[in-house]
């Protein structure tokens, strides 16, 4: 425990503690949590990118419907292969900590739901979403008409400029109206 | 500030969705260069602010770790420029010190965090149940709080000063295992109750004046909870009911509201499954908006009206019986005469059977509540859940209601030789503590046997749910309990925080081996706001009103408790304000109590401004809502204005390549608006 929290020295925890919603003991527990999943042989490679299978392990992430999601929007490798290194990982736990503001989660929240991150929820991406959280199961899955019904009062309800897709303000808006959403936007180590 | 300069690569990239692709590099070249632009206005921005605000907006920006830190160093980089030019010790004190607040509030959060109570049990409950069953966990530590305070202020304020007098007791019973249970025997003298704290004044170096810190002890008390229930509900209140439009059960509220929290592979699989159904329900009530006929309207009203009938007279009989009940006790009670200081065994027992019947009604009066509900029609879930909760607090309310009038009118006129308070003070340990065997039971009954039924003996029925209404309203009761008793009473709390602990294990444990996770998910946040409403409006209040009744208007008994001998209770007050008359300089503390907290004209004009003060605010609402109603539709036709623009500029394209590029550059700019 000892060896681990000495190699965060104190100069970068405080840059840490400044630039995240997270407190020191917060990010002591993400050191020592993503410290074991990088190889012996890389444990001396400051900026070490762990691959997104080894993330996806995590037991926070293992079934969350948007785990390669939430891996492929915080990540910042050049390879868009969704690994992330020590400082994408304390911006996900920040993102999802329980004092991020709510334009800041709005504002992943959006990017996670976006499938094909192309700045907008059309209704192939809505589509995707109801899928992943309804689950492919047996008889009782949404038929087509359903689907499409259901997008239909979506849009309805959110599309303020009616052009068919739901962009950033009005997904914020949105969520602004729902109270939920601040308290069911938290993933805690 | 942040607002247009949050999200500008994207929302671009929105402008052009339907952009072709030979567009697209001078697209980009002219994307990135506003962009380097907004980034060095974000700088200047930036370092204009003071630390604080600076490290606050930039905590706040939806960028990457590495450009955050970019930019934090830029704009560190700028300001150390700026100062090797004007360098002020001022200004560098100032950074010093909001420096080091910063870093104390940093220490101050960690802290907390350590701290935390049961932090590990709360997130292992938040996982594999969802955030509803959580806000009961939540709400049970959230008053074991309150009752530490109060224990700890008055141990240290009424309790310690007294031992250290050396309490001034005679009691001649023993112990007997019944007091436990009872109150009575051998506790009655000690200083748990009110009849043991003596009035008179410390001098020891310095003057304590007991009666004075008993009667402040418990009103500062009481003003604390109010005040800071006044301020949660205000803020909860704020945050889940005015934006939201109640009546939306939308998929898309049931969408985003996904519990990113949960663990469990079996959690993730049935909250997937619950979801699906719920957004076909929601489906299949838009689709067919059903008519219901006149006579199945009648039918509906009929059946309401019926319920209403029959639980109004369930209530009333039970507060009939209570009262009778009481009345029988007393007659028990002058029968075993007067002066008696130490009862038998079975007369003690016999003290007993008001609880006892108190809690049997409210474990078994409920289950013939959700009956009702069964057999009724609601046209949706949340009044259902509502309904019930209001006959829950109105059976509680009427039972409570009835043993306060007859504490308040008929032991305090007992025999003045006896100590009225501490015997209601017993009555109210007795009720705390049957009232926890009966939670013990229910939910033995209610969780444990139900588990057993549904898995074992009768399948389809499945395990039970956690009922986080039912429960949650057991919390409030108890705690309206020791809210109550803490005037007749002092060390109540005491009994309350080792409840509450246990209370906390018990249900943990028989959450995670009876209960499966709630079907029905969401709305968490609207409910806990209904929880601390209900927790502050009726239970309370109406503990502050009977506090509040007994020292304004009831006399003091004669012959125990630090207000012997006076008329009432609050004269103690008046006694303190006619003996600071003699000291000088204290005349406008004298002038104020006179003046103002006793004249009623007081208190009417400060009801008379609160009310217009309300009134203006209620118009002010209004004119947000019809602001927000215009705004919508400037909304929409900004939104058709583009969509004519784009076309318009797809047509152009479509005519013409060289005219395009500079027809193009003119279109992009008219569409950045």
């Amino acid at each position: 425990m000892g060896a681990t929290a000495s190699q965060l020295d104190t100069g970068k925890l405080s840059e840490y503690e400044e630039l995240t919603f997270l407190t020191k003991q917060e990010i002591l527990l993400a050191y020592d949590r993503f410290d074991k999943l990088v190889p012996k042989e890389e444990k001396n490679r400051i900026d070490y990118r762990v691959p997104m299978e080894d993330i996806l392990e995590l037991p926070e992430l293992k079934f969350n419907p948007f785990k390669e999601r939430i891996c492929k929007v915080f990540s910042t490798s050049d390879k868009k292969d969704g690994s992330l290194d020590f400082d994408d990982f304390l911006d996900f736990l920040s993102a999802f900590s329980d004092s991020a503001t709510l334009e800041i989660k709005s504002h992943y929240a959006f990017h996670i739901f976006d499938f094909d991150d192309d700045g907008t929820l059309d209704r192939q991406d809505l589509k995707k979403l109801i899928n992943c959280l309804t689950g492919k199961a047996d008889k009782t899955s949404l038929t087509p008409d359903e689907m499409r019904m259901l997008i239909d009062n979506i849009l309805e309800e959110s599309d303020i400029d009616q052009d068919g897709t739901v962009n950033l303000s009005e997904f914020q808006h949105v969520i602004s109206r729902s109270p939920d959403f601040v308290s069911s936007f938290q993933i805690v180590l | 500030m942040t607002v247009r300069l949050r999200g500008l690569a994207m929302r671009r990239m929105s402008i052009f969705p339907h952009a072709s692709p030979a567009d697209v590099d001078l697209t980009e070249i002219t994307i990135r260069e506003e962009m380097e632009n907004d980034e060095q206005n974000l700088v200047k921005e930036l370092v204009g602010m003071s630390t604080l605000e600076q490290t606050r907006a930039i905590r706040e920006l939806t960028m990457s770790f590495e450009e955050k830190r970019n930019i934090r160093n830029k704009v560190m980089a700028f300001r150390s420029v700026k100062k090797s030019h004007e360098f002020t010790w001022f200004a560098e004190l100032s950074e010093n010190v909001s420096l080091f607040f910063r870093r104390c509030s940093y220490t101050m959060r960690s802290a907390r965090q350590a701290l935390e109570l049961w932090h590990g049990i709360m997130k292992e409950i938040g996982g594999k149940f969802g955030s509803s069953v959580l806000t009961y966990f939540m709400f049970l530590k959230w008053l074991l709080l309150f009752n530490i305070f109060s224990f700890v202020v008055n141990f240290s304020f009424i309790t310690v000063p007294l031992l250290v007098y050396g309490p001034n007791i005679t009691s001649n019973v023993s112990f007997r295992g019944l007091e436990l249970l009872t109150g009575a025997g051998y506790f009655t003298h000690t200083v748990m109750y009110y009849g043991a704290y003596s009035n008179e004044t410390l001098r020891h170096g310095v003057e304590y004046n007991l009666q004075l810190a008993y009667f402040f002890t418990i009103v500062v008390y009481m003003v604390l909870c109010g005040i800071a229930l006044t301020f949660s509900m205000a803020s909860s209140f704020k945050k889940n009911f005015v934006l939201v439009d109640p009546a939306s059960t939308s998929a898309w509220q049931l969408l985003c509201s996904w519990d990113f929290s949960l663990t469990g592979e079996k959690t993730v699989t049935q909250r997937k499954n619950n979801l699906r159904v719920q957004l076909k329900e929601s489906l299949s009530e838009k689709a067919q908006q059903k008519l219901l006929t006149l006579r199945e309207k009648l039918k509906h009203s009929g059946i309401h009206l019926g319920s209403w009938l029959v639980s109004t007279a369930l209530v009333a009989g039970c507060a009939a019986s209570i009262f009778f009940l009481c009345q029988y006790e007393e007659k028990l009670f002058s029968q075993w005469g007067p002066g008696a200081s130490s009862f038998s065994l079975q007369q003690e027992a016999e003290t007993l059977l008001v609880p006892f019947v108190v809690s049997l009604m409210n474990l078994v009066i409920p289950l013939f509540f959700s009956l009702f509900n069964k057999l009724e029609h609601y046209s949706n879930n949340r009044s259902q859940i509502y309904i019930q909760v209001v006959r829950n607090v109105l059976l509680r309310m009427s039972i409570l209601g009835v043993l306060c009038y007859h504490w308040m009118n008929k032991v305090s006129q007992r025999e003045s030789s006896l100590c009225w308070e501490s015997m209601v003070g017993q009555a109210l340990y007795r009720l705390v503590i049957v009232d926890f065997l009966f939670l013990m039971l229910g939910s033995f009954f209610g969780e444990f046997l139900r588990n057993v039924i549904g898995t074992k003996l009768h399948r389809p029925l499945g395990p039970p749910e956690f009922d986080v209404a039912r429960n949650v309203l057991d919390l409030i009761y108890a705690q309206t309990l020791a809210w109550i008793g803490l005037y007749f009473s002092p060390l109540l709390p005491s009994i309350q925080i080792l409840k509450f602990f246990i209370l906390f294990y018990l249900k943990k444990v028989s959450l995670t081996q009876n209960c499966q996770p709630p079907c029905r998910t969401g709305r968490a946040a609207q409910m806990q706001t209904i929880f601390i409403f209900l927790l502050f409006i009726p239970f309370y209040v109406g503990a502050i009103s009977i506090v509040g009744y007994t020292a304004w208007s009831l006399n003091p008994s004669q012959n125990c408790g630090p207000f012997r001998g006076l008329d009432r209770s609050f004269s103690v007050v008046e006694l303190w304000m006619a003996g600071l008359q003699t000291l000088p300089g204290s005349g406008w503390a004298v002038w104020i109590f006179e003046n103002i907290i006793k004249s009623e004209i007081f208190y009417f004009l400060i009801t008379l401004i609160i009310l217009a003060i309300t009134y203006v605010f209620y118009q002010l609402i209004q004119g947000r809502k019809m602001l927000i109603d215009l705004l919508k539709q400037r909304i929409v036709n900004e939104g058709k204005d583009k969509s004519f623009l784009l076309d318009k500029l797809q047509n152009l394209q479509k005519s013409g390549p060289k005219k395009d590029t500079k027809h193009g550059r003119v279109c992009y700019q008219t569409s950045s608006l």
